[in-house]
């Protein structure tokens, strides 16, 4: 690992390509890295290959931010049309624009597929990473009432059952009745409830895992690093042991997880594959989300700008650590969000120990993407079914030596959903499919300096409030969360980093 | 009562639609047999589900073994027929369910889809035919299914076996007709239980929305079709099928 060296806005305004020579890609509205005020952007290609995002704000000066390692995969991606399929909630009217209408507004493009809950502003961490604010002191516990209130506008807005409820912080095992929340969250028929965590109280705590296990709960767990000085640098403390004890825990008492690691470049990015590989042996794992660091929020902001990492970069980093098993074009976007934020590979998974093999292996990448757009998570349809047939005979049909293998494990999977022995129930089919894949999600958090409009209004991750609003997270982390008196010992005023002042010209939108 | 005082042995009775028609020729008066091929417990909670549907509480027979192991259905027809005094009714239910593609379908996977239906049938129906036309009179029925009936998503070797069936039960009818012996086909669609309690819930839909009576059939339904094939009210059907899919 190598300390990532501080790079100053001057600095970095020093090895910025110049505006002048790029192409231009598109147009949108971004914020001012100082003040936060809204601020008209450009995005360009390079002649090197990079996209940089330019932006003036009037009092701030000049910025810009580099957005991709490739001109080519950031085209190419951002011209996929994402799912549309607006919230049916919209209480806000247009007023001062993105994003300072939140929330949602009527001009947001993208119903909530993941409910963000916020529980409790307490945590036993202080991350050099952490995103958002936090306080412990008079800490902020969400009610039941107001739980119950955020359940109800969850429903009415999807018009039945909720598919899936995340609980966040701080850190949400501090919140003295979560398991409460669990059960109501249950009772409420949400589907699925994923808890992020850091895991401390977890590695303690063997009878609350088991609870966990027996509610169904799954768990979000971050996991940056296998490496002391890594971990040290981006959680604040010596966690590995932990997390690896928790882990222990949740494999021991069958809980659904998701590994959370926040890439940071100089830090982690090399350790992207061992992570990978280490979550593909634990079948308590689902999904491994990997982060790229953003710098909002109570730590963030001030850690070191020079960790950046794209969504390129971690795609290809996955490629090289993995020594090719997964590679950048096994990824596809989220239908369900703008194209530049997550994407997304799945692996069937070899029972016997084999290494992975990716989907689109069988079925090509924009089949995978007409699956995956009614849900965040890949789901049994007739249309995957059939692309997996057909997939199957192409592989049988063709000389691959890898033909065998492949093959294997589908008419394995096949045995083991259709058993010969016992007819088994419809539950416990869809937990074998559930079982046989892994999925590895690369998802792409926006600060002040890489805020894109374009992007937010296609936010499917929102943060809830009991009223029914609901705010993107990433302008919640941005614009949001530091005004909240739940979150800040001395919370911040709209404006008060510009003075006040309307710092664009009257046609765009303005922060009030 | 419909069978009463009928000697029925029914092939793979331990679970599913198997033991609902042993439940209900119990209930219907029947003597029953049945055997099963892995689980003893399965076996064990039929024995005790059927003896509880019997009206006179009579304990089921059950024998363990493959329908495809020819001396196995020697040892368990000669046990019968000995405990017995003879055998009324066979129904050739054994079966085997396996969900590939052709791609992923290898010859031992025909081997045994042929084995379990076709041979065992041939096997149990041989076996059983001796006292039948002994007695000039006995009840064949085969269990078939609407995939060799309609041109339906199914894997190839379970159709080309059920398809096997429909012929055997022709031929065979038209062989032992001269000794009263009724030689018949069941075919259902898809049922509550077996494939249809697996199926994930995409395809459930696809069934019931194409399917005129708009749901799955019950294993209860096809059982006490079956009780009528095989019982004295059925005094001139042989050589046919039935198929209870709900008008798909």
């Amino acid at each position: 690992m190598t300390t990532p060296s501080l790079v100053s806005m001057d600095e970095q305004r020093a090895v910025a390509p110049s505006l002048a020579q790029g192409e231009l890609l598109h147009q949108t509205t971004s914020l001012c890295r100082q003040c936060k005020n809204a601020v008209p952007a450009q995005v360009c290609a390079q002649p090197s290959g990079e996209v940089w995002m330019y932006k003036t704000c009037p009092e701030h000066g000049a910025q810009q931010v580099r957005l991709s390692t490739s001109a080519d995969w950031y085209q190419k991606t951002r011209a996929i049309k994402p799912y549309e399929v607006p919230p049916k909630n919209m209480p806000r009217q247009i007023e001062l624009g993105c994003p300072f209408d939140c929330g949602a507004c009527t001009q947001h493009a993208q119903k909530v597929r993941l409910p963000v809950v916020t529980i409790t502003s307490a945590c036993n961490l202080d991350c050099p990473i952490c995103y958002v604010h936090n306080k412990n002191e008079g800490a902020f516990h969400m009610g039941v009432e107001e739980f119950q209130n955020i359940l109800t506008h969850l429903k009415a807005e999807a018009g039945g059952d909720v598919d899936l409820i995340n609980f966040t912080g701080g850190e949400p095992t501090l919140h003295p009745h979560f398991l409460a929340f669990l059960e109501l969250a249950a009772e409420a028929g949400v589907h699925r409830v994923s808890i992020c965590t850091n895991g401390i109280r977890l590695a303690k705590d063997e009878a609350l895992v088991k609870r966990l296990g027996e509610l169904g709960a799954r768990i979000a767990l971050s996991f940056d690093s296998f490496e002391k000085d890594a971990d040290y640098l981006l959680q604040g403390a010596h966690l590995v042991q932990t997390k690896l004890r928790c882990l222990e825990l949740l494999e021991k008492y069958k809980v659904d997880t998701t590994l959370i690691p926040v890439m940071t470049r100089g830090v982690n990015e090399h350790e992207i594959g061992r992570i990978l590989e280490y979550a593909w042996q634990l079948s308590c794992v689902r999904h491994i989300e990997v982060h790229t660091i953003t710098y909002t929020g109570q730590s963030g902001t001030s850690f070191d700008r020079s960790g950046r990492i794209s969504m390129y970069e971690v795609l290809e980093e996955i490629e090289r650590t993995t020594a090719g098993l997964l590679r950048p074009a096994d990824f596809v976007p989220s239908p369900c969000a703008h194209p530049l934020c997550y994407q997304i590979a799945y692996l069937m998974m070899d029972p016997s120990g084999g290494k992975p093999i990716p989907l689109t292996r069988f079925v090509d990448p924009e089949t995978l993407y007409e699956c995956l757009q009614d849900h965040l998570y890949i789901e049994p349809s007739r249309r995957l079914e059939a692309a997996m047939l057909e997939g199957v005979d192409r592989i049988w049909s063709s000389d691959d030596p890898d033909a065998e293998r492949a093959l294997h494990l589908i008419k394995d999977l096949l045995a083991r959903v259709f058993p010969k022995e016992r007819a088994i129930t419809q539950a416990e089919a869809l937990a074998v499919l559930e079982r046989a894949s892994k999925a590895v999600y690369v998802h792409s958090h926006m600060d002040e300096e890489t805020f894109d409009t374009e992007r937010i209004v296609q936010c499917c991750d929102s943060n809830c409030y009991a009223d029914g609003t609901t705010i993107p997270v990433c302008t919640y982390n941005i614009l949001y969360r530091e005004k909240e008196p739940h979150f800040m010992l001395q919370p911040a005023v709209w404006n008060q980093r510009s003075g006040g002042q309307r710092a664009v010209p009257k046609s765009l939108p303005v922060v009030r | 009562m419909l069978l009463a005082g009928k000697r029925c042995l029914v092939t793979g009775g331990s679970r599913g639609l198997g033991l609902a028609m042993c439940k209900a020729f119990a209930r219907h008066g029947a003597k029953v047999a049945l055997t099963y091929r892995r689980s003893d417990q399965d076996a064990a909670d039929a024995v005790k589900a059927v003896q509880a549907e019997s009206p006179t509480e009579q304990l089921p027979l059950h024998f363990k073994g493959s329908v495809s192991d020819a001396a196995h259905v020697q040892q368990t027809v000669a046990q019968l027929t000995a405990e017995w005094g003879g055998i009324d009714v066979l129904v050739n239910n054994a079966g085997v369910t396996q969900i590939v593609p052709i791609a992923l379908l290898d010859e031992a996977d025909w081997d045994e889809m042929l084995a379990v239906h076709v041979k065992g049938a041939y096997l149990f129906s041989r076996a059983v035919l001796k006292s039948m036309i002994r007695q000039k009179r006995g009840h064949i029925l085969s269990i078939g299914s609407f995939s060799s009936e309609r041109m339906i998503e199914s894997p190839v070797h379970y159709a080309a076996a059920k398809s096997a069936l429909r012929g055997f039960t022709e031929a065979l009818g038209r062989e032992v007709g001269r000794y009263n012996i009724a030689v018949n086909l069941l075919s259902p669609g898809l049922l509550d239980v077996g494939l249809g309690q697996m199926l994930l819930p995409h395809r459930i839909k696809e069934y019931v929305a194409q399917c005129p009576l708009g749901r799955l059939g019950t294993a209860a339904e096809v059982a006490e079709m079956a009780a009528f094939l095989v019982s004295e009210e059925n005094t001139f059907m042989t050589g046919s099928k039935v198929v209870l899919d709900g008008g798909l």
